[in-house]
C-alpha cells in the first residue's frame, strides 16, 4: 500500500476563511476536507497525513512557511504528495506551486500533482517544475478535479506510463521527449510530413508535432534626439540590491523587484551593494557591483556631459527562470514611476 | 526518367565458399569477398565479414555506414563518381538485396560520426537497421593520419562497404526478381494535363555538409557537397545512388546511404504523385556552417521552387544544431514567397526535455514533423556478443558516449552495459522518414 500526504489551505481545511488566512503550518493525520475524496479516489494508497497552511502565512512568508512543512515532512514515509485542487484562487495555487515545488525538489522519488484553472497566475508560475492537472473554476468542480488527477496517480503508482501533458489533462511544461508510436508505415515519419502537407494544401486542420510559440517583440525604441537633456535611468534584471535584499527579491522566479537611492553616490561599493540572482557565479558581481550596473561608467559620462542626468534610483529584479507574464507586469508596475519621475531614457542591463 | 527496381527478399545470409543466391538464401564466399576488397584498397590492413540476425543478442560499434546491396543491370555503377567513373543515374534498371544490409564497422577505432546497432532486447527498437540482416564488414585501415582523430574520413572502409554493397548485388544480376518498383519521373514542363492541374510540391533535401576540409561530408556523383549549391534533381537521382553518405554528424541524425537509396519521404511522395499532387522533384540543397553560405542556399531554394512554380515543399535536413540554422531559415525563405512548408527534422531538448529544440524557431514554421531527442538517454544491459569495439564508445569521441561523467560513469561500463544518448543510435531519428518516434510534452 502506497503513503499519501495531502496540502490544503486554511479554507478547505475547514478552519475559516480570510479571518485565518494567517495560519502558521501544520500538519495531522488523516483526511481532511478535500482529502476525503482524494482518499476515496486512491485505489492501492492510503493519506496518512493532511498538512495546512493559510494562503496568507504562505504568501508572505513563504520561506518560513516551506521551512516549516519541508521539517514536518522529513521523517515521513510518502509516494504521493498532492496540494488543491486550487481552482481560480489565486493565493492557494501559488501556494500549492510553492510547496509542490519544494517537495519536488527534496524528495526524489515522490510523484507530486496539483491542480488548478488555467486562469490561476500559480499556473503560469509553476508549470514548468510541477505537474498541474487542468481544473475547473470553482469548488463545484472538485469530484471530477480530483477524479483526473488521482486516476494519473493511480496509474502511475501501480507502474504505469505517462502518456504526455495533453493525453493525461496536465498543463504542457515545456518539457519535451520521445515517444515510440506502433511500428508501421502510417505512423513513419515519411508518411507523417506527407499527409501533413496534403492537409495544409487542402486547409484540413493538421497539428504540428512541434508548436512555435508566438514570439512578443518588442520594438526597439527611437534613438534619442538631444542626449543633452536625457534623464535616464539604470534598470537591471541581474539582481544587484541593498546587501540587506529590503524587498526580499527571489534569487530566481522572480515576481518581486525594488528601487535604490543612488544620490551622491560614485560607483557601488562591493559592501553596501551584492547580487542576489541565483543563475551566475555572483563573486564578480558581488566583488564589482558596477559590472552589472554600471553606475561608474554612468556618473563619469554624466560628469562628462554626455547627457542630462542620471536618475536618483536605479530598479531591479532577476531575470533568471522569470515567466514574461511576472516580467510584464513588473515592467507596467515600473515605468510608470519612471514616466512620473521625468526619466527619458532607460539603460536595462542583463546578465 | 523511370527508375525500376528489382526486388529479391534475402531470409538467410550464409558465408561459404561460393557466391549464391537460392530460396531466399544468400550465400557469400568470404574469403573471396575480402581478398576483392583488399585488392580494391591496399590501405585496408583487416578485414573481416560477421552476420548479425534481428533479434540475435548482439551489440554493433562503432557502425559507420549503412548500404543495400544492389546493383545496375546495364553493368553501370552502382555509385557514381564513387564506386567508377561518373556516370548519369536515376534511369534504368537495378536490382536490390532486401531485408539486408551492408553494415561497415570499424574493428578497432570509432570516430564523431559513427553510431550504434543493437539487433535484439530492449536496444534494437532505437534503430531500423535491427529489422535487416546486417552483414557486417568490420575491418582496420592504415590511415595513421586521423588514426587518433575525433574526425574521420573513414574512407577506406566506407568505399569498402559501397564496394562490397555492389559486389553482393552482382550476386544477384542476371536472376528473376520477385517484385518490382517503379519510379516514373516525367520532364517537369512536358507532364500530362490532368497531373498539371494537382499543386506542384517539392521535396527539399539539406545533406551533410559541414565539413570544411573535404573528404568528411556527403557526395554528389562524387562531388564534396560543401563545394556546392542547391541543384534542381530528379527523386530516382537520389533513389539510384548519386548521392552517399558522409562521415560527420552525430550519428542519430545521419542519412546513411541505405536511407538515401530507399529515402521514405520520397517514396511517399511517389505514393501520392498523380493523385493529390504533382511531384516536381528534389531541390538538393546543403547545409554549410557559415550564415552567409546559409543565406545563399536559403535564397537560391525559395528561388527555383518560385520559378518551378512549385506551389507546396517539404523540407528536411540531415543534422541538428548548427543545421537547424538552415531547416529554419530554408522554410522561412519559402513561405515568404507564398511556398507552404512541412518540416521534418529530429530536435535537441536536452536529457530533462526542458531546452529549445532547434536552435533558431521562428512562428512561420507552423507544420512540422518531429523524429527523435537526440539528447535522449539509454542505459541498456550487456549483449552476449559486440561486434566491433565497445570500447570505442569510451574512447573515440562518439557524439553520443563519453569516458568519464562524474554522475554517470562511463559510457561503457566494464560489464558491458552502456549508457549513452540517442545521439549514438545509428540513423537512429531516421530523418529521412523511416522514424516511428516523435516528440511530446510530458
Amino acid at each position: 500500500m502506497k503513503k499519501v500526504i495531502c496540502y490544503v489551505n486554511q479554507f478547505f481545511a475547514g478552519i475559516g476563511g480570510e479571518d485565518k488566512a494567517d495560519q502558521a503550518p501544520y500538519i495531522v493525520e488523516g483526511c481532511i476536507g478535500p482529502v476525503v475524496a482524494i482518499e476515496a479516489a486512491l485505489e492501492d494508497a492510503k493519506v496518512t497525513h493532511t498538512v495546512v497552511c493559510g494562503d496568507n502565512f504562505m504568501g508572505s512568508q513563504t520561506q518560513e512557511a516551506l521551512e516549516r512543512i519541508m521539517d514536518m515532512l522529513k521523517d515521513k514515509d510518502f509516494d504521493l504528495f498532492i496540494a488543491g485542487p486550487a481552482f481560480q484562487a489565486g493565493r492557494y495555487g501559488v501556494a500549492c506551486g510553492n510547496v509542490c515545488k519544494a517537495v519536488e525538489a527534496q524528495f526524489e522519488n515522490v510523484l507530486v500533482l496539483t491542480s488548478m484553472n488555467e486562469e490561476n497566475p500559480g499556473v503560469d508560475m509553476f508549470k514548468k517544475d510541477v505537474i498541474i492537472f487542468k481544473g475547473g473554476k470553482g469548488a463545484v468542480k472538485m469530484r471530477q478535479d480530483v477524479k483526473v488527477m488521482v486516476d494519473f496517480a493511480n496509474k502511475l503508482l501501480a507502474g504505469g506510463t505517462n502518456e504526455g501533458a495533453e493525453a493525461e489533462g496536465y498543463f504542457p511544461r515545456g518539457c519535451r521527449h520521445e515517444k515510440y508510436l506502433a511500428d508501421k508505415r502510417e505512423n513513419t515519419a515519411a508518411y507523417r510530413g506527407v499527409q501533413m502537407l496534403i492537409k495544409k494544401m487542402n486547409k484540413q486542420p493538421y497539428q504540428t508535432e512541434l508548436v512555435i510559440p508566438e514570439k512578443e517583440v518588442v520594438p526597439i525604441a527611437p534613438a534619442i534626439k538631444d542626449l543633452k537633456k536625457a534623464v535616464i535611468a539604470l534598470v537591471t534584471t541581474g539582481g544587484i540590491v541593498p546587501v540587506e535584499n529590503p524587498d526580499r527579491i527571489q534569487s530566481a522566479s522572480a515576481t518581486r523587484w525594488g528601487s535604490y537611492d543612488v544620490t551622491g553616490m560614485d560607483r557601488l561599493e562591493g559592501n553596501i551593494f551584492k547580487t542576489i540572482h541565483a543563475g551566475f557565479d555572483p563573486a564578480a558581481a558581488n566583488a564589482d557591483p558596477n559590472v552589472i550596473v554600471p553606475l561608474d561608467a554612468m556618473r563619469a559620462y554624466e560628469k562628462a556631459g554626455k547627457f542630462g542626468r542620471l536618475h536618483d534610483r536605479f530598479y531591479s529584479t532577476v531575470g533568471t527562470g522569470t515567466t514574461e507574464a511576472e516580467a510584464r507586469r513588473m515592467a507596467q508596475e515600473i515605468i510608470p514611476q519612471l514616466v512620473a519621475d521625468g526619466v527619458t531614457a532607460v539603460v536595462l542591463g542583463s546578465t | 526518367m523511370k527508375l525500376k527496381i528489382g526486388n529479391l527478399t534475402v531470409k538467410k545470409v550464409c558465408l561459404g565458399t561460393e557466391n549464391a543466391f537460392t530460396n531466399g538464401v544468400l550465400t557469400i564466399d568470404k574469403e573471396a569477398a575480402i581478398t576483392y576488397l583488399r585488392e580494391c584498397d591496399d590501405h585496408i590492413t583487416a578485414l573481416d565479414i560477421v552476420i548479425a540476425n534481428p533479434g540475435d543478442d548482439t551489440r554493433i560499434v562503432p557502425v559507420i555506414e549503412v548500404i543495400e546491396p544492389r546493383c545496375r543491370v546495364d553493368g553501370r555503377t552502382l555509385f557514381p563518381g564513387v564506386t567508377g567513373d561518373v556516370v548519369p543515374a536515376g534511369e534504368g534498371e537495378l536490382k536490390a538485396l532486401k531485408g539486408c544490409c551492408v553494415t561497415v564497422v570499424g574493428k578497432c577505432w570509432g570516430s564523431f560520426g559513427d553510431g550504434v546497432i543493437d539487433m535484439g532486447g530492449e536496444g534494437a527498437k532505437h534503430t531500423y537497421w535491427s529489422k535487416l540482416i546486417n552483414i557486417c564488414l568490420v575491418g582496420d585501415t592504415d590511415e595513421e593520419f586521423e588514426r587518433h582523430e575525433q574526425q574521420k574520413c573513414n574512407h577506406a572502409l566506407r568505399w569498402a562497404g559501397h564496394r562490397f554493397a555492389e559486389y553482393l548485388g552482382g550476386i544477384v544480376k542476371g536472376m528473376e526478381a520477385e517484385s518490382f518498383e517503379a519510379y516514373e519521373y516525367a520532364p517537369v514542363s512536358a507532364r500530362a494535363a490532368e497531373q498539371n492541374g494537382l499543386p506542384n510540391v517539392a521535396l527539399v533535401l539539406q545533406p551533410q555538409s559541414q565539413m570544411e576540409a573535404l573528404g568528411y561530408n556527403d557526395l554528389w556523383y562524387g562531388w564534396d557537397m560543401n563545394k556546392y549549391l542547391p541543384t534542381f534533381v530528379s527523386p530516382t537521382e537520389v533513389l539510384d545512388g548519386a548521392l552517399i553518405s558522409g562521415s560527420f554528424m552525430p550519428a542519430s541524425s545521419k542519412w546513411s546511404t541505405y536511407e538515401m537509396q530507399n529515402f521514405p519521404t520520397i517514396k511517399e511522395l511517389f505514393a501520392e504523385d498523380g493523385k493529390s499532387l504533382n511531384f516536381t522533384g528534389v531541390i538538393l540543397s546543403m547545409l554549410n556552417v557559415a550564415l552567409e553560405q546559409k543565406e545563399r542556399a536559403a535564397i537560391m531554394v525559395a528561388n527555383m521552387a518560385k520559378n518551378l512554380g512549385v506551389d507546396y515543399a517539404i523540407v528536411t535536413e540531415e543534422g541538428y544544431g548548427n543545421p537547424d540554422a538552415d531547416y529554419v531559415r530554408c522554410q522561412v525563405a519559402l513561405e515568404d514567397v507564398g511556398v507552404p512548408v512541412v518540416g521534418i527534422s529530429n530536435e535537441c531538448t536536452g536529457r530533462d526535455g526542458f531546452s529549445q529544440p532547434l536552435v533558431t524557431l521562428d512562428a512561420k514554421l507552423n507544420a512540422l514533423v518531429s523524429t527523435g531527442n537526440v539528447s535522449e538517454l539509454s542505459d541498456l544491459p550487456a549483449c552476449k556478443t559486440v561486434i566491433g569495439c565497445l570500447e570505442a564508445l569510451n574512447r573515440d569521441g562518439m557524439s553520443g558516449s563519453w569516458g568519464y561523467d562524474e554522475k554517470l560513469g562511463k559510457s561503457a561500463r566494464d560489464d558491458g552495459s552502456v549508457i549513452m544518448e540517442d545521439n549514438n543510435w545509428f540513423c537512429g531519428d531516421h530523418i529521412s522518414g523511416f522514424s516511428v518516434k516523435t516528440m511530446i510534452e510530458y
